[in-house]
């Protein structure tokens, strides 16, 4: 792609259009999904695909996320606004005490231990009842106010949905665009290399570690919010199988083709209406499967379409 | 709550036979991480796949244990093989995600294709010892248990005369010690990979079948074992043997103790704690990982 933020800017706008054309509130809720889907896989994307730190802590920052949002609304009486900055805030603070250690550590134990981590925030969840309730959930969470309007349809929450969307890939595609995010790949490429130019990869690590975690947090919270109810059942490892499965597909270290693969793969299989299980069964397979045939994803996979082209035209 | 003696004594033996269960499978970790570098986030179905096999071969076998347990156990092993040679043997050492990927892909397939089966409903197995138990003074287990405690002690002496004393343990300790060394010197790493999977996956098999008769069987059983498992193998430092079943013993210990003196959260979220503070002070594990060294 020579040119892609005028196309991106086009899709943006074509996505803003979605709830004034339809009236359907399912659809429009599929929309929802997609939106936030997308953003805490591009979140998995900076962290997985370009530090190379294959991470399933995002699962337990999405939750910390969601019930951090919820509790500011209801327990401690604060605005759905400030639930969300605490959301970013809480699952960043954790991402950096929980970061230092397991970063320090190689990355076999690193995928084990954010795993660990992401079970344990499912374990809290579930058995700190004064704070959570449990699995009984915080339901009716109160719809959001601004400007003198109640965001209390989901074609009124598809608004905020969006605005967030885009300015988290703003700014993540500033961020990876940068100097930062060259850093960041030099790191998963060859780290020893890293730090014979002078660069010390642990402050990039924790810091591509932590704003992931603070961006899947504030999109959890952004997500409860949607659904209007939080539970136990917000840690259920299928969110962290989709993360994935739409990060691998897309292209791991491929800012686009994430999110592509973002809005594909939250849409097909609402429009395909599997059963839950099929579903995953479904999910596995092609996780499987993507594995091998293409373990660089779409993205990959066209880049190397393109070399072998450009390579044919040489000859 | 006063400690009265045989109530510490009955949980310290229901830790050991908890901690038994999961050196069982943290040592199957580690012989194939050990062997091939990578992890396989299936082998928890396969402990889920002893205990089906259990719940269907012993209604066959005329409720006999034993031979349902044997049975269960080769065809776990089976499927170790045949996951071997579909989707680990086309793994290079180094993949490490992408073996995480490729094996979680497949617990979701067979979680979901056996709940598609068989459905989520727990299934209770009954064995030809039922709930008969064995008393000892003014304590009470179920034979069930005391068979499960002893067929994984059987198991890791099985487990130490292969790697100590046959040349097929000998060349997986030496690809896990020296990779390079262990080809000059002729050493196959596809065949002892294979052994490795198929091993491990024997062991998780017999854990399964072990607690078929003790537990609820369900689709979902594998997945609350593994991620302890995997706790364990980094508790212990990765790829060390001895050290997973070293940390899997104390955790069955403390779980087992926590769990009869404070409120359940504890005990749950303990091996998670204890790993991460493990992690704090010695980034490696408790013990170094030296290879695989039995003994």
């Amino acid at each position: 792609m020579k040119h892609p933020l005028p196309l991106a800017i086009a899709v943006a706008l074509a996505f803003a259009a979605l709830p004034i054309v339809t009236a359907s509130n399912y659809l429009v809720g599929v929309g929802v999904s997609a939106l936030i889907f997308t953003v805490a896989a591009a979140a998995l994307n900076l962290i997985y695909g370009f530090t190379g730190l294959l991470s399933f802590a995002q699962l337990g920052f999405w939750g910390i996320g969601g019930y951090a949002a919820a509790l500011t609304v209801v327990t401690f009486g604060g605005t759905y606004w400030m639930g969300l900055v605490y959301a970013a805030l809480l699952s960043g603070i954790v991402a950096l005490v929980i970061g230092y250690p397991i970063l320090r550590t190689n990355r076999h134990a690193f995928v084990i231990s954010t795993l660990t981590f992401a079970l344990l925030v499912a374990l809290i969840a579930r058995d700190w009842v004064d704070l959570t309730r449990g699995p009984l959930g915080i339901p009716n969470l109160p719809p959001p106010h601004a400007f003198g309007v109640t965001f209390d349809s989901p074609h009124k929450y598809y608004a905020i949905a969006w605005v967030f969307t885009v300015a988290m890939l703003a700014f993540l595609y500033a961020l990876c665009s940068s100097r930062i995010g060259r850093t960041l790949v030099a790191i998963k490429q060859n780290e020893p290399l890293v730090r014979a130019q002078g660069i010390s990869p642990m402050p990039y690590k924790l810091a591509s570690f932590a704003i992931g975690a603070a961006i899947t947090g504030a999109a959890g919270g952004v997500f409860t919010f949607y659904l209007r109810i939080i539970d136990t059942s917000f840690l259920d490892f299928y969110y962290m199988q989709t993360f994935l499965i739409i990060v691998i597909i897309g292209g791991a270290g491929s800012f686009w083709g994430v999110l592509l693969s973002g809005v594909v793969l939250s849409a097909l299989p609402e429009a395909l209406r599997f059963s839950a299980d099929f579903r995953m069964i479904i999910y596995g397979v092609i996780l499987v499967v993507a594995m091998f045939v293409m373990p660089t994803g779409v993205a990959g996979w066209l880049r190397e379409r393109k070399l072998t082209a450009m390579r044919e035209q040489l000859r | 709550m006063t400690i009265d003696a045989v109530y510490l004594l009955q949980l310290t033996l229901n830790g050991i036979a908890l901690g038994l269960l999961y050196a069982l499978i943290a040592v199957g970790l580690s012989l194939i991480f050990g062997v091939m570098e990578i992890i396989n986030f299936a082998h928890g179905e396969l402990l889920m796949l002893g205990a089906f096999g259990m719940c269907f071969a012993l209604p066959v076998m005329g409720l006999l244990y034993w031979p349902a347990l044997v049975a269960s156990v080769i065809g776990v092993m089976l499927v170790g093989f045949a996951i071997y040679e579909v989707l680990l043997a086309r793994l290079r050492p180094d993949e490490f995600e992408r073996s995480i990927l490729i094996t979680l892909g497949l617990s979701i397939i067979i979680i979901h294709v056996m709940q598609y089966l068989f459905t989520a409903t727990p299934r209770m197995v009954d064995s030809q010892f039922g709930f008969d138990g064995v008393e000892i003074g003014a304590i009470r287990i179920t034979w069930t248990r005391v068979i499960g405690a002893g067929v994984a002690l059987a198991a890791f002496a099985g487990l130490y005369f292969v790697l100590r004393h046959t040349q097929f343990g000998r060349a997986m300790r030496a690809i896990a010690q020296n990779r390079e060394a262990a080809l000059m010197v002729g050493i196959r790493p596809r065949v002892v990979a294979r052994n490795a999977v198929v091993l491990a996956a024997g062991l998780s098999g017999l854990a399964g079948a072990a607690v078929a008769p003790i537990q609820n069987v369900t689709p979902y059983m594998g997945q609350f074992m593994i991620f302890k498992a995997f706790a364990l193998v980094i508790i212990g430092g990765l790829g060390n043997v001895p050290g997973a079943v070293v940390a899997a013993v104390g955790l069955g210990l403390i779980e087992s103790w926590i769990g009869g003196f404070y409120e359940i959260v504890w005990q749950e979220g303990a091996v998670f704690v204890i790993m991460i503070v493990v992690l704090f002070l010695r980034p490696d594990g408790l013990f170094k990982r030296g290879g695989m060294r039995v003994g």
